[in-house]
């Protein structure tokens, strides 16, 4: 980031829902391999739900990045709390593929005939704001060439 | 799902090198009439004009018509779905929900 530019900008996704499930069995589908790769759509390779355990996921690749998601299992509590950090993306890219250093978070809350599902995924740093688009006279002469790049066209 | 789908949209508009360097010459200019962009791209005024529908209806160049000219100038903030992660990991896990309600479904009926 250039001098000047305005301070970063620190940002979470939030999904809250009530699921008709028992917390021990949302939670076998948050921790268990097979499972996670089934509603995830990725297959977490070298998972164990401890704490210290390193895991990966392949997703699409982007750019320069190979599309690899590194993660670490940072905390377990059974049927309360799933923490693991999740890294990936390159520096040359912009949207999706861009670098991320972030954390997600999943919480259970056994209430009246299910459960409380709660997933924070944290630490997404958005460089840009409003007035960083207004003011980006520089910025996307950087930005646009490597459109092609993130699209897989060939670039002239 | 409406950001994922602006993504697509800008991406696909830019990906042409041609109509990206429309773009690029009107990001550097106030504003440019389809002649004076015709001038400086190499190809014909049909094909640029064409261009510029494009990434108008991307949302990346607004038009401003004054007598028989049309001026036309980059809309910075029409790139802003390009930095929106969240608006990618949003889609994403409320999908991946979505997923993990009908696994649930199945294991536990």
């Amino acid at each position: 980031m250039k001098d000047g530019e305005t301070p970063a900008n620190v940002q979470e996704i939030v999904v809250d829902e009530v699921f008709s499930h028992a917390p021990e069995t949302i939670w076998k589908t948050l921790t268990s391999g097979d499972l996670m790769a089934r509603w995830l759509g990725m297959a977490p390779a070298g998972f164990a739900p401890v704490v210290g355990n390193r895991f990966t996921y392949q997703t699409t690749p982007a750019g320069e990045w190979d599309g690899t998601i590194r993660c670490e299992v940072l905390e377990v509590i059974p049927n309360e709390r799933f923490v693991y950090s999740w890294r990936g993306g390159h520096d040359g890219n912009v949207g999706y593929g861009s670098r991320l250093d972030t954390i997600v978070t999943f919480m259970l809350e056994g209430i009246d005939g299910g459960t409380r599902l709660r997933l924070v995924h944290s630490g997404f740093v958005l460089p840009r704001n409003d007035s960083a688009y207004r003011n980006m006279s520089g910025g996307w002469s950087q930005v646009v060439p490597q459109i092609g790049a993130i699209t897989g066209e060939e670039d002239s | 799902m409406i950001q994922t789908v602006a993504i697509d949209t800008v991406l696909r508009a830019l990906a042409d090198p041609t109509r990206r360097a429309v773009f690029e010459r009107l990001a550097r200019a106030e504003e440019v009439n389809v002649a004076e962009l015709t001038r400086t791209s190499g190809v014909t005024q049909g094909a640029v004009s064409q261009h510029l529908k494009a990434l108008k209806l991307a949302g990346l160049v607004v038009e401003r018509p004054q007598g028989r000219n049309v001026f036309y100038r980059a809309r910075p903030e029409g790139l802003s779905p390009l930095f929106d992660w969240l608006g990618h990991y949003d889609s994403f896990w409320r999908d991946r929900f979505a997923d993990l309600r009908a696994l649930l479904k199945e294991i536990d009926p």
